[in-house]
């Protein structure tokens, strides 16, 4: 029963959400403004889940002697953040300003800042001029990286011509045909959970 | 700890990008036609034009997207466009927030007549969607609680409809939303500040007119940096840039170097 | 009747925007060739999806995993939410790889950036346990959201593979940024690892740094190869089938609009909609 009732909920906003599309009535403007409220609203409920879900584990996880410092780092900048953001706002100066530039922002950049090591790992390990295509692969690889430099004007001038045609053209062309691919497994799925024979999102099996 | 050959890789790459960002040199870079399209289009724009300013990026980006979104903004406001700030990741929010007040500030400009800020929204394709509907419905104030129609700039500004275009400084995929659900939707004009790292996923949608333009990367916040005549982050970064590709490209050469090596000596 | 139903008197906007018309029936003709392929039994009965090599691996993956008695990790990325069809694509390859691990008795570590990923996730893995015989098997635990932010859930993802060093690593769904961050490390600990994505730019690294990748619309024909479940490879069928009139529709464009450039005429013409 649970199921169906989701299921039909899910048939019905589909068509309607399909249908108001090719409209420009004020009232179908006015129901896709109404849905589009609802599903913000519900959206900030499933943040609950999250962070009930992540005290849960980290409660459990707690146990293991060796995890405990992580998982209560990880408690406490659950807490704190929205405690100083209460107590004092979040406007400049402020302590959970100080947290977020100090702390939040210079973690994330170094994180992210690990991709340009990771990069220079995976070129040295993985293009390797292995078939005839890994060698077009890693001819076309090297002018583009060589063109994006500084140096590319100065080894040739037919290097950055050549290499906004390797993107515009062969490039285009491949990621075109992905894309198109990609659109249209979406627009099949789409239409299978619309439809109700597409299953999975609601937990558990398709079979 | 035995260190492996990609250690060694890593500690290349940061002995040199150390060495390279100590030194005082400035390289010149040839703009590009996305770079100067961007640049063309608000020129273009008539004075007191309204233009959406969505900071769609988190904390992480910050050192490669901060000078593409302060270029933009920085030339927008020169010219005496109006701005509408707002953000789709929650980080984004304050990022920006500051990044505008800051810009303004330097050129003189007034908070709720010049610029206004709207926050954050979460739900990012539904707070899109919803703005084309009605902006003030999906904001009913602004980032500081003042209600939407206290706000001067904000009067005459209902949906799309109202404004230029909106330009979205992001650090992954969420201008594809800009283009799928405001572009094609209801014919909202996206134009774009973006990672390097992102620019070839925006190709074909330029090529197919679905994206005005872009300005991608330290580099394309370099080129716009000259056009502006207002050296920042992207004309300092450059060189530190330039050399980690040139760095990339020689571990390729020695990466097949040793694997043919290799491959002889088996007498493969 | 109709000019009312298209425009509604005084300029007012009717019920019909006549300016959609061609997505209009483009949408009608997808969702016909989609139900043809989901509903006519005939068509269903013959169709197969030829053989991706990612795919044959994944058995080897969890078998490695039970035999070095380490556990498999399986994570969608932190590009996309449940309404996503690779999210959707990637819960059907989940299902799989679950039934799998609770049938070799491997551990199943699955860290998501969504809360609501995390629950359907969790029912996923739980009814693949049951399914396989297994309930006992499932731990909640194993499930668990990180963070919302991309790189906390990059540097969360990380910690657990370099602890944990799992014997492979499923990385299927919307990634961004982190995908290289996550392979790399993946690849450090020697997993075998499984990719798979719609984003064209993450798809690069994924080819470098995993041993197979899936790409694009692959992910979506993925889970009706491995369960062989007839309406989903019946949505392959319709992709394909579409696919079919996309490159006729190019060609007739491409042949018009240069015969119409060679006379002098535009270039714009009516396949510019």
């Amino acid at each position: 029963m649970d199921r169906k009732l989701a299921l039909g909920i899910c048939f019905i906003f589909g068509v309607i959400m399909f249908a108001q599309y090719f409209s420009q009535h004020p009232m179908a403007r006015a129901v896709n403004q109404a849905v589009l409220e609802y599903w913000q609203i519900i959206f900030a409920f499933t943040l609950l889940v999250g962070v009930a879900s992540f005290m849960k584990s980290s409660f459990r996880k707690m146990r293991k002697p060796s995890d405990r410092p992580y998982q209560i780092l990880g408690l406490l900048g659950l807490i704190s953040m929205p405690v100083l953001a209460l107590v004092w706002g979040i406007k400049a100066g402020t302590p959970f300003m100080w947290m977020f530039e100090n702390v939040q922002a210079p973690m994330q950049a170094t994180v992210f800042s690990l991709l340009a090591f990771f990069v220079a790992s995976a070129s040295f390990r993985g293009f390797r001029a292995r078939s005839l295509q890994a060698a077009i692969l890693l001819g076309a690889a090297s002018i583009i990286l060589l063109s994006r430099s500084s140096l590319g004007g100065i080894v040739s001038d037919y290097l950055p011509p050549v290499a906004e045609w390797i993107r515009n053209n062969p490039s285009m062309a491949a990621r075109r045909a992905i894309l198109i691919g990609i659109g249209l497994g979406s627009l099949t799925t789409s239409l299978r959970v619309i439809l109700g024979i597409e299953r999975t999102w609601l937990g558990g099996s398709q079979r | 700890m035995k260190l492996e050959t990609r250690h060694w890789t890593f500690l290349g790459l940061f002995v040199v990008i150390t060495i390279v960002m100590l030194l005082p040199i400035r390289l010149s870079v040839p703009v590009s036609e996305q770079t100067q399209k961007m640049y063309d289009f608000i020129e273009s724009l008539p004075p007191n034009s309204i233009l959406l300013i969505s900071f769609d990026h988190e904390a992480s980006a910050l050192p490669e997207i901060r000078p593409v979104g302060l270029a933009i903004v920085r030339h927008a406001f020169a010219k005496g466009h109006r701005l509408i700030g707002l953000s789709l990741f929650a980080e984004g929010t304050v990022i920006g927030y500051r990044m505008m007040q800051n810009v303004a500030a330097e050129y003189g400009r007034e908070y709720g007549k010049d610029y206004v800020y709207l926050g954050f929204k979460p739900q990012y394709i539904a707070a899109i969607l919803s703005m084309g509907e009605s902006i003030p419905r999906t904001f009913p104030e602004d980032y500081m609680g003042r209600p939407y129609e206290e706000l001067e700039l904000l009067r005459g500004v209902h949906n799309y409809d109202d404004v230029a275009a909106v330009i979205s400084i992001a650090d992954g995929s969420l201008t594809t939303h800009w283009m799928e659900y405001g572009a094609a939707r209801y014919n909202l004009t996206v134009l774009a500040g973006v990672t390097a790292a992102m620019v070839t996923t925006y190709d074909p949608y330029i090529a197919s007119g679905q994206m005005y333009t872009l300005v991608g990367g330290l580099r394309g916040a370099a080129e716009y940096e000259s056009l502006i005549g207002r050296e920042g982050g992207g004309s300092r970064g450059m060189l530190a840039q330039s050399t980690a590709h040139i760095y990339v490209l020689l571990l390729i050469v020695l990466g097949n170097v040793i694997y043919f090596l290799t491959r002889r000596k088996r007498g493969l | 009747m109709v000019g009312q139903f298209i425009l509604a008197a005084a300029g007012e906007p009717g019920w019909f925007d006549i300016d959609k018309l061609p997505v209009f029936i483009i949408s009608l003709v997808s969702i016909a060739i989609v139900l043809y392929t989901t509903f006519h039994r005939k068509s269903r009965e013959k169709y197969q999806v030829r053989e991706i090599a990612g795919l044959k691996a994944v058995e080897e993956a969890i078998g490695r995993a039970t035999e070095m008695a380490r556990p498999v990790l399986f994570t969608p990325g932190w590009g996309g939410d449940i309404q996503r069809p690779t999210t959707i694509a990637s819960m059907n390859f989940l299902s799989h790889v679950a039934e799998k691990t609770a049938l070799y008795d491997s551990r199943l570590v699955y860290p998501t950036h969504d809360p609501v990923i995390m629950t359907v996730a969790q029912e996923v893995i739980k009814e693949s346990y049951a399914r396989a015989g297994f309930p006992d098997r499932y731990r909640d635990d194993d499930v668990s959201y990180v963070t919302s932010s991309q790189f906390g859930y990059a540097a969360a993802v990380d910690g657990l593979i370099s602890r944990q060093k799992p014997a492979s690593i499923f990385l299927l769904g919307t990634f961004e940024a982190e995908s290289l961050i996550l392979a790399e490390t993946g690849n450090s600990v020697g997993a075998i690892q499984i990719a798979g994505t719609d984003s064209t730019i993450q798809l690069s690294f994924f080819i470098v740094a995993c041993d197979y990748t899936l790409i694009g619309e692959e992910l979506f024909a993925a889970s009706g190869y491995l369960s062989n479940d007839k309406s989903i490879l019946a949505s392959v069928r319709a992709q394909d089938i579409l696919k079919v009139l996309i490159i006729l529709y190019l060609i007739v464009a491409v042949v018009w609009s240069t015969i119409a450039a060679m006379n002098g005429g535009t270039t714009d013409g009516w396949w510019s909609f």
